[in-house]
C-alpha cells in the first residue's frame, strides 16, 4: 500500500517523537511555551531597540541629553541580553517537549548555523560589553564600531532563530534539503527557508517596544531628583514617537507576512489576524492622541506592548498548529507518561523560589534604583529577604531528604 | 510501507567530529559555571565576615569579582549553557530528546533558578553600597544557595547520561528513580569540590589587583584555604565517584583512556596544591599573571581531559544506557513503554527504515552502492569515528588501512552485529548492508579498491 506524500511526512513526524513520552498533559507545555516566549520576545525587542538607539544617540552625543541617553541605552541593552537569553531557555525547553520532531530536524539540517549562533552570540555580547565599558564621557568616535558589531551579531542571531523556527514548519521539504544530488548532505551549512515579512515584523516590533520602554524608563526615574526633569520629558517624547513609528512598520510587515502564508492556512480570514491589526491601530491612535495632549510618562505603553507581544505569541502558535494540520500532527495525542513528583517540583519551585527569591531580588533592585543614596530596607522588604533565605534552605533540605529516601528505597 | 525508525538527519563534521564541538563548548561552560557557583559561596562567606567584623573594605573585592563574574561567567556561562544543549541537539538529537522527555520538569525548575540567578547577580553587584548591609547579606546568601541549587538539579541529569544508577528506573520510569542514586551523590560532591577550587583560582586574578595590602593578604589566604579544601574534598569524592560507575564504564576507563590522561590529571592536581599552598604562604607574591596561568592550566590540562574522559567512558550510550550515540534505542524500557530499535534494524536494515534516506538511495543499484554504503556508515558510525585519516578515532586507522572487504564485513557481521565490543553500540546490520558498508570503508583507504569492487560487482 502506497502512502501519499503527506501521509509519509505524517508517519515520519510520529516516529520522530521521543519514545519516552511526556510527563504531563501536552497543553500544559504548550501554554508554558507560549507564555515564556512572550517574555523572551519582550527582551529581544528591548535589546534590539535600545542597542539601535544607543548607537544613534552616540552619534549625537555633543548634546547632553543624547549623551546621557546613549549611555543609559547601552546599559539597558547589556542587561536585557542577559534576560533574553535566560528567557529564551524556557520556550527552548518546552518547544522540544511537544514539537521535538520539528525542532530537531530543523536544527540538524542547519547545524552549523545553530552552533554558529552560539559563537556569534558570545562574540556579539562581548563586543557589546566593550562598547559599554568605553561609552562614558569623553569616549572616542571609533568606539561605535564595537557597538555596531554587537548589534549586527544580535540581528544575525535573531535571523538564525527565525530560520530555525520557520524551517520547523515545513516538514514536507526536509528530505529534499537533506538530499543534495541524491546524496545525504550532512554538513548542516545550509539555511533552507526564511520568510522576510515575518522576520521584519519581529524587527519592527523592536521599535514599538523601544518606545514603550522609554516611556516606562522616564516614568521610573521621575522620583529621582538627580535625574533632570527636562531629560525625562525628552525621553518620554521620544518614546511616544518610536512607538507610533514602530506600530506603522509593524502593520505593513504584518500584512506582508499574512500574504506570504500558504493559502490553506486562511490567515486572512482569521479573526485573530484582524484582531491584531485592530489592536495595533487602537494602540497607535491612543499614542497619537496622547502626544497632542502631552500626557505624562507612564507604564501604559509597556503594558500595551506586552499585550501585543502576547497576541503575537498566540498567533504564532495558532499558525504552527495550522501548518501541521495536513500532516495530522496534533500535540494532544502525544504519549503521556504522567510523572507527578517532578511536575510538583517545577510548580513548587516556580511559586516558592520564583515568587519569593525572584520577588526579593526585583523588589530590592526596584526600590534601591528609585532611591538616591543608600536604601534602608523597610520592614516588609527585610522580612521578604529572610523568607527568601528560608525558602532556599527549606528547598535544599527537602531535595536531600527526598533523594536519600529514594536511594534507600531502591537499594 | 515499512515501519520507519525515529532517526533524525545526521550532522557530520569532518575531521574533529561533532563530539569535539560538544567537548569544546562543554569545557568552556563547565569552567564558567563552576566558577560562578563557587564564587557565589565565596561572596557569601566573605561578606558574612565583612558584616560581622565590620570590615566594609572587603566588599570592594566582592564588587570587583562580581563585575568580572558578570562579564566572564554570565556572558560566557549563560550562552554556553544553551550552547551545550544546541551542540548535543545537533550532534545527537535523540540523546537530548531522551533527556528532555525524562527530565523536562527538573530542567524547568532549573530554569526558574537560572532566571532568578541572573537577576540576582545584577542585584548583588550593583546594590553594594546602595542598600543596607544586612539586607545585602541576605541577598548574597540567597544567591549562593540558589546558585548551588542549579548545580543540584543539573548534576542529576548529567549523571543520568552516565546511567540511572540502578535497575529500578527501567521498570518504573519515574523521574525520581532516574535522578537519585549514589552515582549522583558522588558526582555532586565532586562538582561541589571542584567549584571551590576553581573559584579559588579565578579569585586570585582579582585578589592580585587589590590596592589595600591588608585586604589583599586576607583575601588571598581565604582563597587558598578554600582552594585546598576543594582539592582534597575533590580527591575523596573522585575515589567514591569511580566506585559508583557502571561496569562497562569502569572497563573503558581501565582499558580505553589514552595513557596521558591519568598522569596529566595528577600533575594538574599537584600544581594546584602547590599554587594554593604557596599563595597562602606568600600572599603578596601572587601576581595576576600566575592566577590567569593557573586557571588556564586547570581548564586546558584538567577540565578538557576530564570532560573528554567522562564522555568516552559513557560510550556507547548518550543517555541512561538505553540510547546509543548513533541515535538508535538499545533496549526496551518497560517503565516508559520504550522499544528497542535493534530488531527492526536487523530485519530491514537502515536504508529502508531511516526516514531521511535520500530517495535515490532507497533502491540500491550498481551505480550508487558506494553512496549507499557511505550513508549507512555515516549514520551508524560517524558519531564516534571520523571518516578521514585524522581526527576523532579515524576509521581508516581503526581498520589499519584495510582494503579487504571480506574482512571488514566479517567484523561488521561479528563483533558489531553481536554487540560484543563494550565501547561500541550493537549494530546489527543485515548481510546486504554489511556488504555495502564494508565496500565503502574499504574504499576509504584505497579509492581504487572500491572501483575494482564496483567493476567486479558489475561483471557479476
Ligand atoms: C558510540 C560510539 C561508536 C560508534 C557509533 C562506533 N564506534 Fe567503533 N569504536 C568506538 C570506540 C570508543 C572505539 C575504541 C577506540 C580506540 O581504541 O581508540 C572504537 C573502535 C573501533 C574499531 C577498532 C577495533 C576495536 O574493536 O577497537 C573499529 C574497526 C570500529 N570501531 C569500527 C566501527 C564501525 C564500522 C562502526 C559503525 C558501523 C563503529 N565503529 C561505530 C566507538 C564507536
Ligand atoms: C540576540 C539573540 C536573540 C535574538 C535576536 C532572538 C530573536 C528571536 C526571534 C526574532 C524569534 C522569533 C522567530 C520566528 O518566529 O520567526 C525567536 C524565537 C525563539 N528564540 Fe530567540 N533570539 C535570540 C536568542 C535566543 C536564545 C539565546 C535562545 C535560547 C536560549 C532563544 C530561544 C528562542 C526560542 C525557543 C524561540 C521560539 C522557537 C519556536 O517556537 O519554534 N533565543 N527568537
Amino acid at each position: 500500500m502506497e502512502l501519499t506524500a503527506n501521509e509519509t511526512v505524517a508517519a515520519t513526524l510520529q516516529v520522530l517523537r521521543d519514545p519516552a513520552g511526556i510527563p504531563s498533559h501536552p497543553v500544559v507545555f504548550q501554554v508554558l511555551m507560549v507564555f515564556t516566549w512572550v517574555f523572551h520576545m519582550l527582551f529581544v525587542n528591548i535589546t534590539l531597540g535600545s542597542a539601535l538607539l544607543s548607537l544613534y544617540a552616540f552619534q549625537h552625543r555633543q548634546n547632553r541629553h543624547w549623551n546621557q541617553l546613549s549611555q543609559g541605552m547601552t546599559k539597558a541593552a547589556k542587561v536585557s541580553v542577559s534576560m533574553l537569553i535566560v528567557l529564551g531557555v524556557a520556550p527552548l525547553l518546552f518547544t522540544q517537549v511537544i514539537y521535538d520532531p520539528q525542532w530537531y530536524s530543523s536544527n540538524v539540517l542547519s547545524a552549523a548555523w545553530a552552533i554558529g549562533f552560539i559563537f556569534t552570540l558570545i562574540l556579539g555580547y562581548s563586543s557589546w560589553f566593550v562598547f559599554y565599558f568605553k561609552n562614558h564621557d569623553g569616549v572616542k568616535n571609533s568606539a561605535i564600531w564595537w557597538g555596531i558589531f554587537g548589534l549586527a551579531m544580535f540581528v544575525l542571531d535573531g535571523f538564525i532563530m527565525h530560520v530555525l523556527s520557520y524551517q520547523a514548519l515545513l516538514p514536507e521539504q526536509w528530505l529534499s534539503w537533506y538530499s543534495a544530488d541524491g546524496q545525504a548532505d550532512m554538513s548542516g551549512t545550509g539555511l533552507h527557508a526564511y520568510q522576510p515579512g515575518r522576520f521584519l515584523f519581529f524587527m519592527a516590533m523592536s521599535i514599538t517596544v523601544l518606545g514603550a520602554f522609554l516611556s516606562a524608563y522616564a516614568h521610573y526615574y521621575k522620583v529621582r531628583e538627580d535625574k533632570e526633569h527636562h531629560y525625562l520629558t525628552f525621553v518620554n517624547r521620544l518614546g511616544r514617537k518610536f512607538t507610533f513609528a514602530g506600530l506603522l512598520m509593524q502593520s505593513v510587515t504584518f500584512v506582508w507576512w499574512l500574504f506570504d502564508l500558504p493559502e490553506h492556512l486562511q490567515a486572512l480570514q482569521s479573526p485573530l489576524s484582524w484582531g491584531i491589526l485592530l489592536f495595533m491601530a487602537v494602540f497607535a491612535a491612543i499614542i497619537k492622541g496622547k502626544q497632542s495632549r502631552e500626557m505624562p510618562a507612564s507604564y501604559f505603553s509597556l503594558a500595551m506592548a506586552f499585550g501585543l507581544i502576547a497576541l503575537i505569541g498566540i498567533f504564532r502558535e495558532a499558525l504552527r498548529i495550522h501548518y501541521m494540520l495536513p500532516f495530522d500532527y496534533d500535540i494532544t495525542d502525544y504519549k503521556v507518561m504522567e510523572d507527578i513528583p517532578s511536575t510538583a517540583l517545577f510548580f513548587m519551585t516556580l511559586i516558592g523560589v520564583g515568587g519569593l527569591v525572584g520577588g526579593f531580588f526585583l523588589t530590592a533592585i526596584y526600590k534601591a534604583g528609585r532611591t538616591q543614596g543608600m536604601y534602608q530596607a523597610s520592614k516588609q522588604v527585610s522580612q521578604l529577604g529572610s523568607a527568601a533565605v528560608g525558602i532556599m534552605i527549606g528547598w535544599i533540605a527537602v531535595f536531600f531528604l527526598t533523594g536519600i529516601w529514594v536511594w534507600l528505597h531502591n537499594v | 510501507m515499512l515501519e520507519t525508525l525515529g532517526l533524525y538527519p545526521s550532522w557530520y563534521v569532518p575531521v574533529i567530529g561533532s563530539a569535539w564541538v560538544m567537548g569544546i563548548i562543554g569545557t568552556i561552560h563547565v569552567l564558567a559555571s563552576h566558577t560562578s557557583v563557587g564564587a557565589s559561596w565565596l561572596f557569601a562567606l566573605i561578606e558574612t565576615k565583612a558584616v560581622r567584623e565590620n570590615k566594609p573594605e572587603l566588599m570592594e573585592y566582592i564588587k570587583k569579582y562580581g563585575v568580572f563574574l558578570l562579564v566572564f561567567s554570565y556572558i560566557i556561562g549563560s550562552i554556553t549553557g544553551p550552547g551545550i544543549w544546541y551542540a548535543i541537539t545537533v550532534a545527537s538529537p535523540k540523546g537530548v530528546g531522551g533527556l528532555i522527555h525524562n527530565f523536562v520538569w527538573v530542567w524547568a525548575a532549573e530554569w526558574v533558578y537560572f532566571t532568578v540567578e541572573v537577576i540576582g547577580v545584577y542585584a548583588l553587584v550593583y546594590l553594594i553600597g546602595k542598600i543596607d548591609p544586612k539586607t545585602h547579606l541576605k541577598l548574597t546568601w540567597t544567591f549562593a544557595l540558589a546558585s548551588w541549587a542549579t548545580m543540584l538539579l543539573i548534576v542529576g541529569i548529567l549523571s543520568f547520561m552516565m546511567w540511572p544508577g540502578n535497575e529500578s528506573w527501567y521498570q518504573t520510569g519515574s523521574t525520581l528513580d532516574a535522578f537519585f542514586n549514589l552515582n549522583f551523590f558522588a558526582h555532586l560532591g565532586l562538582r561541589t569540590a571542584f567549584m571551590f577550587a576553581i573559584a579559588g583560582a579565578v579569585g586570585g586574578i582579582l585578589a592580585a589587583t587589590m590596592k589595600d595590602k591588608e585586604v589583599r593578604i586576607e583575601i588571598t589566604r581565604f582563597l587558598s584555604k578554600m582552594g585546598i579544601a576543594g582539592v582534597f574534598l575533590g580527591l575523596i569524592m573522585w575515589m567514591w565517584y569511580v566506585q559508583t560507575l557502571p561496569e562497562n564504564a569502569r572497563i573503558i576507563m581501565q582499558t580505553q583512556l589514552p595513557s596521558y590522561i591519568a598522569p596529566t590529571l595528577f600533575a594538574v592536581l599537584a600544581a594546584t596544591l602547590i599554587y594554593f599552598a604557596w599563595s597562602a604562604w606568600k600572599p603578596l607574591q601572587l601576581k595576576q599573571g600566575f592566577a590567569v596561568a593557573m586557571t588556564a592550566i586547570i581548564a586546558i590540562a584538567g577540565l578538557w581531559p576530564e570532560e573528554r574522559s567522562r564522555e568516552s567512558i559513557r560510550k556507547p550510550y548518550v543517555a541512561g544506557q538505553y540510547i546509543y550515540s548513533n541515535q538508535t534505542i538499545a533496549r526496551d524500557v518497560e517503565g516508559k513503554q520504550i522499544k528497542s530499535n535493534l530488531p527492526q534494524i536487523a530485519e530491514h536494515g537502515v536504508l529502508k527504515t531511516h526516514p531521511f534516506t535520500p530517495v535515490s538511495l532507497r533502491e540500491v543499484t550498481e551505480t550508487n552502492r558506494l553512496q549507499a554504503g557511505e550513508f549507512i556508515a555515516k549514520v551508524m558510525c560517524a558519531n564516534c569515528h571520523s571518516m578521514e585519516n585524522t581526527g576523532l578515532r579515524p576509521m581508516p586507522q581503526k581498520l589499519h588501512g584495510s582494503t579487504d572487504v571480506a574482512m571488514i564485513k566479517a567484523y561488521l557481521g561479528g563483533a558489531l552485529y553481536n554487540g560484543t565490543v563494550p565501547y561500541m553500540p550493537r549494530i546489527p546490520l543485515p548481510e546486504f548492508e554489511q556488504q555495502l558498508v564494508a565496500e565503502y570503508l574499504a574504499s576509504l583507504s584505497q579509492p581504487q579498491a572500491a572501483m575494482k569492487q564496483l567493476t567486479l560487482a558489475e561483471s557479476r
